[in-house]
């Protein structure tokens, strides 16, 4: 491959960065858990980093994925790809200044007005390190998928036909139906371009609001846009990393995964309910019109069915009686599906109005997220790492890789399924110190991150020693 | 109680999903063709979505007929105690913290300064109800107290270093 000195260079910082932002939440489940001392604004300031630097880590790494596959069919700026690279880590930069120099610690979704009013816990100097660095890592992304739908327009004529509505209508033959890279490319395009641009303006906002506390905002409308961009953002990694699944799962067994009407139309239906249901992150924000809230729920619940019915199912179809020879890959690549679907199940839970009006901000929510980027989207790019090591640089696995994959699925359920436990137990989420009542779940998890924390290493191992060997 | 209906109902889904993955796992070294999987399972497919989807509208309609966020019909001559709560960094302003049980309540929320969450917790430590206190907008949480006992509130929007800190007491007599 042509460029593959930069996808390397995304995998190797996407995966380190994401290692050791396992390391800040295992300090913090320790810490909820009570096996740890950390001060409140510590704990914040790694839960602001962990949850920062997770998303753009993660982000990073699916968009190589994302890159790689869609670079083979359409013909991508490989300035934009390096450019995008580069603002990340000035960006990264500024926020780990902001954070640990400047005790910056909104959380990673900077709730206006809370970045400039912070009861003096941090100064104007870190929120607007942080907010910069963020509008930096945001515009890099948002040329990149600028890029993406130039380069889908060039070849397919328009974003519509990427996404195969000239083959769903019936005026193009199934068989000349785009390909998956070609579909998740145009899907993630639309959806994050949308949920940037609103991801943009509401940092600048903060940014002025910061500068010039006399000029306010509405709040309800910086929530709005904060969650549009944050819950589209951290969907569309996954979908991003998917294209592995599709591509390496086909080529294990040997068996064709080509688009056909159904999986064209269950794209296009996550790429406008993707759109559509960041409201259910406002579910218990009664002033919302309650139409948009009913709306949270049904898309949300609609938003399941293309992994339910078509990608998930695709999956055990693809692989059932298939003769698949497993590896790390393949065997990765099987499990981040699994990882995915099962996500969905207590996302869609929450997603009820009745329910969220319980579980809402508990440690419920975390858990879900967790299983289903733990499990699901993070292991897409780590089996995208495994499949580069092997097809281009020849490295066999070891024993010590299949012992980190079978204790990476156990520990990262352990994670999961703890912030679950605590959810229903009303554990809030994002809170420094837990009640001994709500200790438990926190410590278990902490302690299974361990052990989750050396898994991963192993996988980042594997992938330095081909990177390393290759120059 | 709805966190257990919640847990166990995805419990159950999980495991399910779980099972079926590991199901596959294990016939998938078996070697078969691929076009007769593909017929029989398509074909198993349109019944697999048809009751998902149906399924799904069951539990839309039985979820929506009653939604928090509508003020609850009163009976005649019964007026509902109005409660303002005030959030700000880091405490609650309640204008009453003294309640009777059965007796009908409306919590004001708003909040002074930034983002914060109203989430009211029952003796065990259960949450009972919740809604946003924001700047500039009111939200209403409707409750009717059923057992008498010590209330807590706990702010459940990140809002800063004391976020932990915001909690605040309410009883509930007979
Ligand atoms: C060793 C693995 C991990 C551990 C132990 C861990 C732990 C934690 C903890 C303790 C929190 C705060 C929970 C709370 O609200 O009280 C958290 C939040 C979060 N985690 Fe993780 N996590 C892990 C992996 C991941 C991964 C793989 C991702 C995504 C790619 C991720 C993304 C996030 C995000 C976005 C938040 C929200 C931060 C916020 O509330 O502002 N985490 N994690
Ligand atoms: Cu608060
Ligand atoms: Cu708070």
């Amino acid at each position: 491959m042509v460029h593959n000195r930069l996808i390397k260079n995304y995998l190797v910082i996407g995966g380190i960065v994401i290692l050791l932002m396992m390391v800040f939440g295992i300090l913090m489940l320790l810490a909820q858990g009570g096996g740890l001392s950390l001060s409140p604004p510590t704990f914040y300031q790694f839960m602001t980093i962990h949850g920062t630097g997770m998303i753009g880590a993660a982000a990073l790494a699916a968009s190589a994925v994302m890159w790689y596959f869609l670079s083979q069919h359409v013909t991508l700026s490989k300035r934009i790809f390096k450019a995008n690279l580069i603002l990340f880590l000035i960006g990264l930069v500024l926020v780990i200044i902001g954070v640990f120099s400047f005790d910056y610690a909104s959380a990673w979704t900077f709730l206006y007005p809370l970045p400039t009013l912070s009861a003096k816990a941090w100064g104007i100097i870190g929120a607007l390190l942080y907010l910069f660095g963020m509008l930096i890592i945001g515009i890099g992304f948002l040329l990149l998928f600028i890029d993406t739908g130039r380069a889908i327009i060039r070849k397919k004529g328009s974003l519509a036909k990427g996404l195969g509505w000239d083959v769903i209508a019936g005026k193009k033959a199934e068989k000349d139906a785009p390909e998956p890279a070609i579909i998740a490319g145009t899907m993630v395009t639309i959806v994050n371009v949308t949920a940037l641009i609103a991801g943009a303006t509401v940092i600048m906002m903060n940014i002025i609001h910061t500068i010039n506390p006399a000029f306010t905002f509405d709040p309800l409308l910086a929530k709005n846009l904060t969650y549009a961009f944050g819950h589209v953002f951290a969907n569309s990694i996954i979908y991003m990393s998917v294209i592995v699944v599709y591509e390496l799962l086909a080529k294990y067994t040997n068996r064709s995964w080509k688009a056909n009407k159904v999986f064209l139309i269950a794209w296009s239906m996550s790429t406008i309910f993707t759109l559509m249901i960041y409201t259910h992150h406002m579910l218990m924000d009664s002033v919302m019109p309650k139409w948009m809230l009913i709306i949270g729920q049904v898309f949300s619940y609609a938003n399941g069915l293309p992994v339910l019915i078509v990608t998930a199912y695709g999956t055990l179809m693809i692989v059932y009686k298939s003769g698949i020879k497993w590896d790390m890959s393949s065997g990765l690549a099987f499990l981040s599906m699994f990882g995915w679907t099962v996500g969905v199940v207590p996302a869609i839970i929450d997603a009820t109005i009745v329910v969220n009006h319980v579980m809402h901000n508990t440690k419920w929510v975390p858990g879900h997220f967790h299983m289903y980027m733990g499990l699901g989207a993070v292991v897409m790019i780590f089996a995208f790492m495994y499949y580069l090591a092997k097809v281009d640089g020849g490295l066999k696995i070891t024993k010590l890789d299949w012992i980190a994959f079978f204790s990476y699925i156990v520990t990262m359920a352990a994670v999961s399924v703890q912030f679950l436990v605590s959810g229903a137990l009303s554990t809030p989420r994002r809170w420094a110190t837990h009640t001994p009542e709500w200790m438990g779940p926190a410590l278990f998890g902490g302690i299974a991150g361990v052990f989750l924390v050396i898994a991963t290493t192993l996988f980042i191992v594997h992938f330095v020693r081909y990177v390393c060997n290759e120059t | 109680m709805v966190q257990t209906v919640a847990w166990i109902t995805s419990l159950v889904f999980m495991l399910l999903i779980t099972f079926i993955f590991l199901c596959v796992a294990m016939k998938s070294t078996e070697k078969r063709d691929y076009e007769p999987i593909k017929k029989k399972w398509y074909k198993a497919r349109t019944f697999y979505g048809v009751t998902l989807v149906v399924f799904m509208l069951i539990i839309t309609i039985y979820t929506l007929r009653e939604l928090p966020y509508d003020q609850p019909v009163y009976g005649k001559g019964e007026d509902p105690t109005i409660v303002d709560v005030e959030a700000l960094q880091f405490g609650w302003e309640l204008s009453q913290s003294e309640f009777k049980v059965g007796e009908a309540i409306e919590f004001h929320v708003t909040s002074q300064d930034v983002n914060h969450g109203f989430g009211l917790y029952d003796e065990e430590m259960n949450i009972i109800a919740q809604t946003q206190a924001m700047p500039e907008y009111t939200n209403v949480v409707y409750l009717t107290f059923t057992e008498p006992g010590t209330y807590e509130v706990l702010c459940l929007e990140y809002c800063g270093l004391a976020h932990h800190a915001m909690t605040y007491q309410i009883t509930v007599t007979n």
